[in-house]
């Protein structure tokens, strides 16, 4: 099987290839940049087809040699998590590359834009398939050049800085996890006799405590910057504001979500006992960016910003479903980052839309423009109640069932015979409560200041205000199907990433349990597929499917 | 018989390059000016015969012994060094004639100097005793010289020639004296297997000691480690543009060659490396400093050249983590050393060859700001001097990304280095932040009238090349790593 290194290669040379074309017409790159958008989102489809519900472990993995005489290899494959973050990232893709906003809009170097987004894909896709460390940090840094590029040649006024912050603020922590990741591969080699950067097999070593909350400081830091977790999110507003609408778009959709995912698929496994024990900090650093981001977004005029500061927000939950360490909380998490994905990448569209039409991101610049843009302000009302978390749209199951498993998180610590990571979990769920209710109030004033009220400003008036294109149409149909159809069945997404998430879980609390035991013992291995629990230790509160559907 | 014809080979880089090199200054007498770009690629011809030569001899350089009394040997290790050097000294002239012509001071003489110091550095590459360490040294450094003073009425040229030929001449000084100490210490001993074998007995006395630490000085000084790294600067920038590239290429891969030679197989004992006075530790403790000073510097530096003069130092403390790991018995930080000095010499010349084209004659566009707006009008050599950038910073998938990665990864197998990994990633970022102003001027900013540039295919090609190798060498080290393994 090689559709997963089809897949991932494929936007990386289609990327170098749109260098090479003709730089004089836009209608042709636009369309070739949609073309291959298009490709690789079909072969992702037919990975989601070949994809077997129900099994735990990697599917379809490439493992190709890359570097031998280091153990370096080429290895690639996807689970119930990955899966629908790689479905995410090609969808969203062809979301961007389709809106005249994204590209239309950007003044020039077409080409350039073109390759950058192409490369970007292939950085993300292939992070987020990675089996092998050396792989997936290159793939990692991958993403940071065509993103700081976007930013800082297409972005707005103060786009040098924007871009510099986003480029500085990543590397820290990048070059940090590197640091760490060579650490653990000498570890490795010392334990199993040879050079390897296989994952399977990192997940098995255990460093004693101390190297491992520095090695987990390291690979914490990196994916919590880029989540952004509150207070390392300063780079966000920046980033977003500055950035070309098809940047923000990609930036909020996908890119943010490989902080968290890296925080779930590396740093819990590898590092059980460090992550155990900050989990207090961590969570409480998520519950006050909810609450913060959500704060920050009520108090902002400039749209753009607004919704920079709602990812803060909303990107909390994903944090804090994810440090639960029960079923329903991670796999809420997940959800939510891929409601956020939709929802807040809708907005950001939405904002490049009203952008276009009125060149002002002021709030109080707009009023009234239902009556000229009915399509328009209704799907823009559907996106923004679905990333407010209204019941029936696709924010509402993420951010409700990290609730339930942060409230519940005693409890379900208790029946997996797991040590509690925090106290007060149900106190901290009601804290983060209270975000859904502002996410309600910042974004339909948002709403109402736009899209309601009297047409009284004469720029709004202007006939530059008109409606959707067939091609703006296609594109928010897109998103709002999917808000609309994630809401309502989020049963087909959650069945198939469940056995994955539980077998992570399953192993993670195996191996806290195997590091508690002993956490000053030197660095070793343990054994394959968690430390031996007993059969009836599993958890039995099965989680998300119940009542959701 | 077999005696002779293996001496033949051991010798025959030497012997053509140093030959060419008369022959070129022959010719820059004897033949017409405009035959001169004959001359020119004849002595590029000389050096990619070389570069032939050597990869022929690689598949039996494992067998190979020490020859003319234990002077010299053509190891796998020497005979990659060669490569790497003849490479640069190739591209350099190929950069370097269309520059001289731009800049109207065609010089007849400077194809010999590139073949004499690429002599030079074979010399120190090869030498498996002080006596021919110290001629190739000398050999390379009187080249540099010249070379560095060649424009005729350039102020800052003659500045940095003169302050690297006083400085260079006080690190012979040291050389010598630090020499004739370990002859003194070893009873009669300047081949670097004697050496070795006495190193053990000596190592206890102090004034063994000094001497080693004065030999160190040298070398440390052509690699331009803090404390001796005064004279990189001004050399760097008085420098013709093509020779600042082949200084930080060529130079620094034989300087360090001839100091993992050294290092590796005369002093390599744990308790001469690791004792009470062990060099190693004193070499981690410099690494330090001369990576964070050398970054530090660079932030603050407007003008191109200068910028890329400190990183050049900054690269130096990088390198000297892996020459430290020797010293802690790591055995694959001399590997991943050859991996990072041919990386950054492809990466190295491919950015002063690119600073090289951006001005014209009357204005070497260096400072950062006519730099502004390239990317608009030469793209793709915009896009070269980003891959460029980006492999200084070690940003992936360049070559200079691996070659970080293999280093950092053999230092990081003793606890000893940890923290000095550590400070080389952070001090990354400071890198990053440097280079990117380049980036930044090039592709964010915008300018009325952009740096033009010369017209030179030569250019070009070598261009295309460096940055097919950087990449190539990033995407799959394999090759390379095969040949330094």
């Amino acid at each position: 099987m090689t559709s997963l290194a089809i897949t991932t290669l494929l936007p990386l040379v289609a990327g170098a290839v749109a260098l090479l074309l003709p730089g004089k017409s836009p209608r042709l790159l636009r369309w070739y940049g949609i073309a291959v958008a298009l490709v690789t989102f079909a072969q992702s489809l037919c990975v989601l087809a070949a994809f077997e519900p129900g099994q735990a472990g990697f599917q379809m993995e490439v493992n190709w040699a890359w570097v031998p005489a280091l153990g370096i290899r080429f290895h690639l494959g996807v689970d119930g998590i990955s899966l629908w973050l790689l479905m995410l990232t090609t969808l969203m893709m062809v979301v961007t590359l389709l809106s005249p906003q994204a590209t239309g809009f950007v003044r020039d170097r077409n080409r350039g834009f073109v390759a950058a987004m192409l490369m970007l894909e292939s950085g993300m896709i292939g992070a987020f398939l990675a089996l092998d460390l050396f792989a997936f940090y290159v793939f990692w840094e991958l993403m940071l050049v065509p993103m700081y590029f976007i930013i800082g040649i297409w972005g707005g006024e103060r786009r040098v800085y924007a871009a510099i912050k986003f480029m500085i603020f990543t590397l820290v922590g990048s070059l940090l996890m590197l640091a760490a990741i060579l650490f653990m591969a000498v570890a490795v080699h010392g334990l199993v006799g040879g050079w390897t950067f296989d994952y399977a097999t990192w997940s098995r070593l255990m460093l004693p405590e101390g190297t491992q909350l520095l090695c987990f400081g390291a690979f914490a830091l990196s994916f919590l910057i880029k989540v952004p977790l509150f207070p390392l999110h300063t780079w966000l507003p920046d980033a977003h504001v500055e950035a070309p609408t098809g940047g923000s778009v990609i930036l909020a959709a996908v890119l943010l979500k490989l902080g968290a995912y890296g925080f779930l698929r590396f740093a819990l496994p590898f590092f059980p006992l460090a992550a155990h024990q900050t989990a207090p900090l961590v969570a409480w650093l998520a519950v006050a960016g909810i609450v913060y981001g959500a704060l920050m977004a009520y108090a902002q005029d400039d749209i753009k910003k607004l919704v920079a500061y709602s990812s803060v927000s909303h990107l909390g939950f994903v944090v804090l479903g994810i440090l639960t360490f029960t079923a329903a909380g991670v796999q809420g998490g997940m959800y939510q980052m891929l409601a956020h994905g939709i929802s807040t990448g809708g907005l950001f569209l939405a904002v490049g839309i009203l952008y276009e039409r009125r060149h002002t991101r002021k709030l109080t610049d707009f009023g009234g423009l239902w009556a000229r843009t009915p399509v328009f302000a209704a799907c823009f009302l559907v996106i923004v109640l679905a990333s407010a978390g209204l019941p029936g749209l696709c924010g509402f199951v993420g951010e409700f069932l990290v609730l339930i498993g942060t409230f519940n998180a005693g409890k379900a610590w208790r029946e997996a015979g797991m040590a509690p990571a925090f106290a007060h979990p149900a106190l901290m769920a009601a804290i983060s409560a209270t975000a859904v209710i502002l996410a309600a109030v910042y974004l339909l004033t948002m709403f109402q200041k736009v899209m309601l009220g009297p047409l009284d400003k004469p720029e709004n008036r202007d006939e530059h205000v008109r409606d959707l294109s067939w091609t703006e149409r296609i594109v928010f149909g897109i998103v709002v199907v999917f808000a609309l159809g994630m809401g309502l069945m989020p049963g087909p997404i959650l069945s198939r990433s469940e056995a994955s998430v539980d077998a992570l879980l399953e192993n993670y609390r195996g191996r806290l349990a195997e590091a508690r035991g002993k956490p000053e013992a030197p660095a070793r291995m343990t054994a394959p597929g968690g430390a031996g629990r007993p059969a009836d230790m599993r958890p039995t509160w099965r989680g998300p499917r119940g009542g959701m559907e | 018989m077999t005696g002779d014809i293996s001496l033949a080979h051991a010798l025959a880089p030497l012997v053509v390059t140093a030959g060419a090199g008369c022959l070129a200054l022959l010719a820059g007498v004897f033949v017409a000016a405009r035959f001169r770009p004959v001359v020119n690629w004849l002595s590029v011809a000389a050096l990619a015969a070389v570069v032939l030569l050597c990869a022929l001899a690689l598949p039996q350089a494992g067998r190979a012994q020490p020859v003319l009394s234990d002077m010299w040997v053509a190891d796998r290790m020497a005979l990659v060094f060669d490569i790497i050097v003849a490479l640069a000294g190739g591209m350099t002239l190929m950069v370097l004639d269309p520059f001289t012509r731009e800049h109207g001071f065609p010089r007849e003489e400077l194809p010999a100097l590139v073949l004499f110091a690429v002599a030079g550095m074979i010399m120190v590459v090869h030498a498996t005793h002080l006596v021919s360490l110290l001629i190739g040294i000398e050999t390379m450094s009187l080249a540099a010289y010249a070379l560095v003073g060649c424009r005729p009425r350039s102020g800052p040229g003659a500045e940095g020639a003169l302050k690297y030929f006083l400085m260079g001449a006080l690190a012979t000084g040291f050389f010598v004296y630090g020499m004739a100490l370990v002859y003194g210490t070893t009873g009669g001993e300047l081949s670097l297997p004697g050496i070795a074998s006495r190193a053990a007995h000596a190592g206890n006395n102090p004034l063994f000691v000094v001497g080693v630490f004065l030999i160190l000085a040298a070398l440390l000084f052509k690699v331009a480690a803090v404390p001796f790294h005064m004279w990189l600067p001004d050399a760097y920038e008085g420098a013709p543009t093509p020779v600042t590239g082949f200084m930080a290429a060529g130079i620094k891969a034989a300087a360090f060659g001839g100091m993992i030679r050294l290092l590796g197989s005369a002093l390599a004992r744990p308790e001469v490396a690791l004792g009470h006075a062990g060099w190693a530790r004193a070499i981690g403790l410099l690494a330090f400093a001369t990576m964070t000073l050398g970054n530090l510097a660079a932030i603050r530096q407007e003008s191109v050249k200068r910028m890329l003069a400190y990183s050049a130092i900054a690269h130096a403390g990088y390198l000297l983590v892996g020459v430290a790991a020797i010293g802690y018995g790591v055995a694959a930080a001399q590997p991943a050393l050859i991996f990072y000095l041919g990386a950054y010499a492809a990466t190295t010349l491919g950015t002063f060859a690119v600073a090289a084209w951006v001005g014209r004659q009357g204005d070497e566009c260096l400072h950062v700001d006519d730099w502004s707006g390239i990317a608009r009008r030469r793209p793709a050599l915009a896009l070269a001097m980003t891959l460029f950038l980006l492999s200084l910073a070690g940003v992936p998938p360049t070559g200079g990304f691996f070659a970080k990665f293999y280093l950092l990864r053999a230092a990081v197998e003793r606890p000893e280095l940890v923290w000095l990994v550590v400070a080389a990633v952070l001090n990354s970022v400071i890198s990053v932040y440097y280079y990117l102003r380049i980036v930044v001027a090039m592709y964010f900013r915008n300018r009325a009238e952009p740096a033009r540039g010369y017209p030179s295919i030569a250019t070009g090609v070598v261009l295309v090349v460096l940055a097919a190798v950087v990449l190539m060498l990033g995407v799959f080290p394999s090759p390379l790593l095969a040949l330094v393994q």
